[in-house]
């Protein structure tokens, strides 16, 4: 008997059945809770096999959750043949259509959501990570070491504010010191890059605030910190400059396969006839894959949650630092402890818990209080009266945790960016590059692709007067006064900004969009002043009614109408 | 560059009393306002009960407000409004602000600065509130603008957490509007508003006070479907089990103020860790010379009549303010106060009664407050009620008092059987 | 039979105990000053509030204006007063303390503005 059908045996009695067939284990049967068929689909799963687990055991009594999908359909993209169609605008999508717009491409880059970057790409810590962790023989450690040399540039192309800032892994016994010198030549052949040992002494000088418990750290000098969100719409905005379409709330529903190929897709607002299909659907990777008949692989949600700290507590973190065996428990989710942010404030968290809701972003007392407890012991400073928000994001490993970057293995026309979590973001502008290399590769087999000679690869930012020299804001309140009038305090925006992130190339009506491209909100006030005239700002420059003017997501208006007349 | 006398920063209740003071000792006065509009929170106080021991009538906080600005009017003040102060930054004559206007940036020179920057709301996630995060979570403050500045319905059926005045105001007022109130929920086992605002606010439109309850999670997707409310210890932990879900469609936070003190810090003005506000002594100057506090960036405030008695202080003082060493006596309470402001009196003026004010830490019946120097008894009131949310007022004439740097000066506090 | 009260009069919020006995007279205990008996009095009697409120105007830079009753009306008459501003709509500039609308519902209380318009 295969092994790992007994060790289901004894775990789960004969309710659990195994079947390798086709480079696949499939995985079938029923248990009684969510834990046992994630812990089933870990048993049959080897770290960063090809063959890969396809769990469909279900937990009874459990039912699923629907995806969240716009309710409302049109024809705005119905009929239209695009060269490629990519699903999902998060991290990864739009680097994918930010390289796919360097050639002369008709790209359709569709997205369920209000907005870009709304599921796991704005729901991380922001770390580009050095890639400490991951073992050397996985897709993701070439497409991590990849991405992170590509930050620089990205970057500075994007105008996306990103700061190598560094990461300090601390230990606390100072007998471990020679190991973590012998341990330099390895980070040097495994493309982690340049690393310091520091002493007791030598680390206060780079972060005082650390715990007294702390006797030495590595310091790796390659990681870094960028804003997730930030560089998502950055990416999206430079790739609908160089002329891809982006369809936002647009969800596929169904799609038609003839001869192995997709040959029409379904969507709420109309069907579409690509040439090449890109999955890039984050924790619905599966779901696409299903849809496409090529679902090798399975997508076991995982939660984290981190802490967002005010700007006070900025002072006691210059890079981002963790304790040694403090990180979180899953060796598999990178990262984590305190991060400083390029925006001023300080990360704490994550976490990592098993859910079988995709959307599951609900926030939960006791993680805030699990990571503040495991990060004290390295940052005794932290205080929960800091705290000025939280927030939930889903991860989308598979069980072999290991990206999925490849050709569709059944159907032709296909390419996956499929199991994507964390390195995911550091990774992304590696995987923007494979993918397309991948597409080029596909399309020229039926025709000549030539590059797009416009390709312009410098997005113009919005400006922010609050970070300019006094006289560059001086003169910038001299051309355009909006920018001279300050909405949100706790964030210094000025109506100027909000006024330009609602007339950018991505569309953006809704307070929470306005949030993530300028911060009007993101501080220590929450948006309880500035809120009100953030809504009178979107009504009046988009023409929306008070009313109608949304937070975020669909149904998420804010008021019911003025007064006497609403009820 | 301009320079003035007197800059108040903020030009709600307690910098347009501050402001006036000041112009009045013929200081050279600058009075920023960060809105388009003067009077803070005032603007959207539609509701009466402001004015009463100022003015010894009732008015609604606009009126209010407008009174003072009637006379701002007269004055010389020099006003701006859409005004941000960006930077503080101190120098030899005083101290240099970066001002962030419409008509552009200007930096202004000042021998003082009063700062009357009030205060915000506790958001949902301060007081630790999960679940998702749906539109149609409000702090009592921001609903009271929708509603009653912008005449928009910010919810139709509404559950309040918190017992604050705010809160209490807002469910009165929702309801006039037709919005239902299902309850008000509060934490603690007495009720954090005034009791007029109970009676007048919640019995008088029949809505629940439910005490010790706590509201611990938020539902839905895109509007708030629900929340989910718990009965709560004596620590103010959720009990298990006593859990309700109620259908809603909004929830707002009346959930405390904080002071607003980033100007303060970025001058390295030392706090208070009690009432979150500067360190003053009784003539509202904060350990650092020259800078003022008021109104509620010093310490919240119970009634808009105290915040203007503070800002005329802190505006008459800093006209008045000549460079010099002070004599700091600390001024020391026991357990049984939340707090006592002005913490610290300078003995180097002691030609006016110092004005303390104080809130208990926890409701008590009849009490007796009583000041100690070096352990002699100097004053003494009996309160036949004390409770956190009612502040407290007590005038002492320090002329005659043999007060050194060194004396202990201390309130104590003593509940009497009744 | 006694009825415990709060004194609205003022914020000090006083506690009041009063019995309406049966030749019409109220006697009150817990108040700190005349205003209390007062008070008491008409609680017991014939409960008076003054109504804060706004009024829609037609100017969309203010499109609520607000407004309180000139006095005190009776408590029961909250509602039909509500109910008559529901459908007003102000088309004139007023200043803080005009009559916005005279004698409101037959109460006899004007409507006066509390903010310039």
């Amino acid at each position: 008997m295969d092994p790992r059908q007994k060790e289901l045996l004894k775990r789960f009695g004969s309710n659990v059945t195994l079947e390798e067939k086709e480079g696949c284990v499939y995985l079938s049967g029923e248990v009684s809770s969510w834990e046992d068929a994630v812990s089933a689909g870990q048993l049959c799963a080897k770290s960063g096999s090809k063959t890969h687990v396809v769990n469909d055991i279900r937990v009874s009594g459990l039912e699923m959750k629907e995806t969240k999908i716009p309710r409302f359909t049109d024809d705005a993209i119905d009929g239209k043949r695009p060269d490629v169609l990519i699903i999902g605008a998060g991290v990864v999508g739009c680097a994918i259509a930010r390289e796919l717009s360097k050639w002369k491409l008709d790209v359709l880059l569709v997205e369920k959501e209000y907005d870009v970057a709304l599921h796991a790409s704005s729901r991380n810590d922001g770390m580009v990570h050095p890639g400490i962790d991951i073992h050397p023989g996985l897709v993701k450690k070439k497409l991590n070491n990849r991405g992170n040399r590509m930050y620089t540039r990205i970057c500075s192309e994007l105008n996306v504010p990103f700061d190598r800032c560094g990461q300090f892994l601390c230990f606390d016994r100072k007998n471990i010191l020679p190991i973590l010198y012998m341990t330099l030549p390895y980070w040097l052949l495994t493309g982690v890059g340049a690393t310091r040992v520091h002493t007791y002494d030598s680390l206060r000088k780079k972060e005082p605030d650390v715990s007294p418990e702390v006797k030495c750290a590595l310091e790796f000098k390659r990681a870094g910190i960028v804003c997730p969100y930030g560089l998502t719409i950055a990416y999206a905005e430079n790739a609908v400059q160089n002329g891809v379409k982006l369809s936002l709330d647009t969800a596929v529903l169904k799609m038609k396969l003839v001869d192995g190929r997709i040959k029409a897709v379904k969507t709420n607002r109309g069907t579409v006839f690509p040439k090449l299909v890109i999955n890039a659907a984050g924790v619905f990777a599966e779901d696409i894959a299903e849809m496409a008949g090529d679902r090798f692989f399975s997508i076991h949600p995982r939660k984290g949650t981190n802490s967002i700290l005010d700007r006070k507590a900025r002072r006691f973190v210059n890079t981002t630092y963790s304790l040694m065996g403090t990180q979180s428990k899953d060796e598999h989710t990178k990262g984590g402890g305190v991060v400083g942010t390029v925006d001023g404030n300080v990360l704490v968290g994550p976490d990592a818990i098993e859910t079988p809701d995709k959307e599951n972003f609900d926030t939960d007392a006791k993680s805030i209080k699990n990571t503040f407890l495991r990060h004290s012991q390295v940052a005794p400073w932290l205080k929960s009266g800091d705290i000025i928000t939280y927030f939930t994001g889903v991860r989308a490993p598979t069980y072999e945790e290991d990206f999925i970057v490849e050709p569709g293995r059944r159907t032709k026309n296909l390419l996956h960016a499929a199991g994507i979590q964390s390195p995911g973001l550091t990774a992304a502008p590696a995987i923007g590059e494979k993918i397309a290399k991948l597409a080029i590769k596909k399309l020229k087999k039926t025709g000549r692709v030539e590059k797009n000679a416009a390709f312009d690869p410098v997005r113009v930012p919005i400006l922010r007067p609050s970070e300019m020299s006094k006289a560059e804001r001086a003169a910038l309140i001299e051309r355009e006064p909006d920018y001279g009038e300050i909405v949100c305090r706790c964030e210094e925006v000025s109506r100027g900004e909000i006024i330009a992130a609602l007339h950018r190339p991505v569309p953006c009506a809704t307070v929470d969009g306005v949030k993530r491209r300028v911060r009007p909100g993101m501080g220590r006030c929450q948006g309880g002043f500035c809120g009100p005239l953030v809504l009178k700002l979107i009504s009046q420059n988009l023409d929306i009614p008070e009313e109608k003017v949304r937070k975020g997501t669909q149904d998420s208006e804010l008021l019911f109408g003025p007064k006497g007349a609403a009820l | 560059m301009r320079t003035f006398d007197v800059t108040v920063i903020g030009g709600g209740p307690a910098g347009l009393a501050a402001a006036i003071s000041a112009e009045k000792e013929g200081a050279r006065v600058l009075l920023i306002e960060r809105e388009a509009r003067l009077g803070g929170v005032l603007k959207q106080c539609i509701h009466d009960g402001f004015g009463v021991i100022r003015f010894g009538e009732k008015l609604s906080g606009c009126e209010y407000g407008a009174r003072f600005i009637k006379e701002l009017e007269k004055t010389s003040v020099e006003v701006s409004c859409l005004t941000f102060a960006s930077k503080i930054e101190k120098t030899e004559e005083g101290f240099l602000l970066t001002l962030i206007k419409r008509s552009g940036l200007e930096e202004i020179s000042t021998k003082t600065i009063v700062l009357a920057t009030g205060c915000r709301e506790r958001t949902a996630k301060q007081v630790s509130i999960h679940g998702s995060r749906p539109a149609g979570v409000f702090t009592a403050g921001t609903a009271q603008y929708y509603l009653n500045v912008m005449g928009q319905m910010p919810g139709k059926r509404c559950v309040i957490l918190g017992s604050g005045d705010i809160g209490l105001i807002m469910a009165r007022r929702l309801t006039l509007e037709g919005a239902e109130v299902l309850g008000v929920y509060e934490a603690k086992p007495t009720p954090s508003g005034l009791m007029r605002n109970i009676y007048q606010c919640l019995n008088d439109f029949e809505i629940p006070l439910h005490l010790s309850h706590t509201v611990t999670r938020v539902h839905g997707d895109g509007r708030v479907c629900g929340v989910t409310t718990a009965k709560v210890d004596e620590k103010m932990q959720p009990i298990a089990g006593t859990e309700e879900y109620i259908e809603c469609d909004t929830l707002i936070l009346s959930v405390g103020l904080i002071p607003e003190n980033e100007l303060a810090e970025m001058l390295g003005v030392k706090l208070d860790p009690s009432t979150k506000g500067a360190l003053c002594d009784q003539l509202y100057m904060t350990m650092t010379d020259g800078v003022f506090s008021c109104g509620n960036a010093l310490h919240v405030n119970d009634l808009a009549d105290y915040v203007s008695e503070s800002g005329d202080e802190a505006g008459k003082n800093a006209a008045r303010y000549a460079a010099h060493k002070r004599e700091l006596a600390e001024v020391h309470f026991d357990r049984n106060f939340l707090y006592v402001v002005p913490q610290r009196i300078d003995l180097t003026d002691k030609s006016k009664p110092a004005v303390f004010f104080f809130r208990s830490s926890e409701e008590r019946k009849k009490t007796r407050v009583r000041l100690l120097l070096n352990g002699t008894e100097i004053l003494k009131k009996t309160y036949q009620n004390l409770r956190p949310p009612e502040m407290e007022r007590l005038s002492v004439d320090l002329s005659a008092l043999p007060l050194e740097a060194s004396s202990k000066l201390e309130f104590v506090m003593e509940e009497l059987p009744s | 039979m006694k009825k415990d009260l709060i004194c609205i009069s003022c914020p000090n919020g006083c506690r009041l105990s009063a019995e309406l006995l049966p030749d019409g007279a109220v006697t009150v205990t817990g108040n700190a000053c005349p205003r209390g008996e007062a008070f008491a009095q008409t609680e017991l009697t014939h409960p008076m509030r003054s109504l804060t409120t706004t009024v829609r105007t037609a100017f969309p830079e203010m499109p609520v204006l607000p407004v309180r009753t000139k006095g005190e009306i009776p408590k029961e008459m909250i509602w039909t007063v509500m109910g008559s501003l529901s459908a007003f709509v102000l088309d004139k500039k007023v200043r803080c303390g005009d009559v916005v609308i005279d004698d409101v519902a037959g109460t006899g209380c004007s409507i006066i503005a509390t903010l310039d318009l």
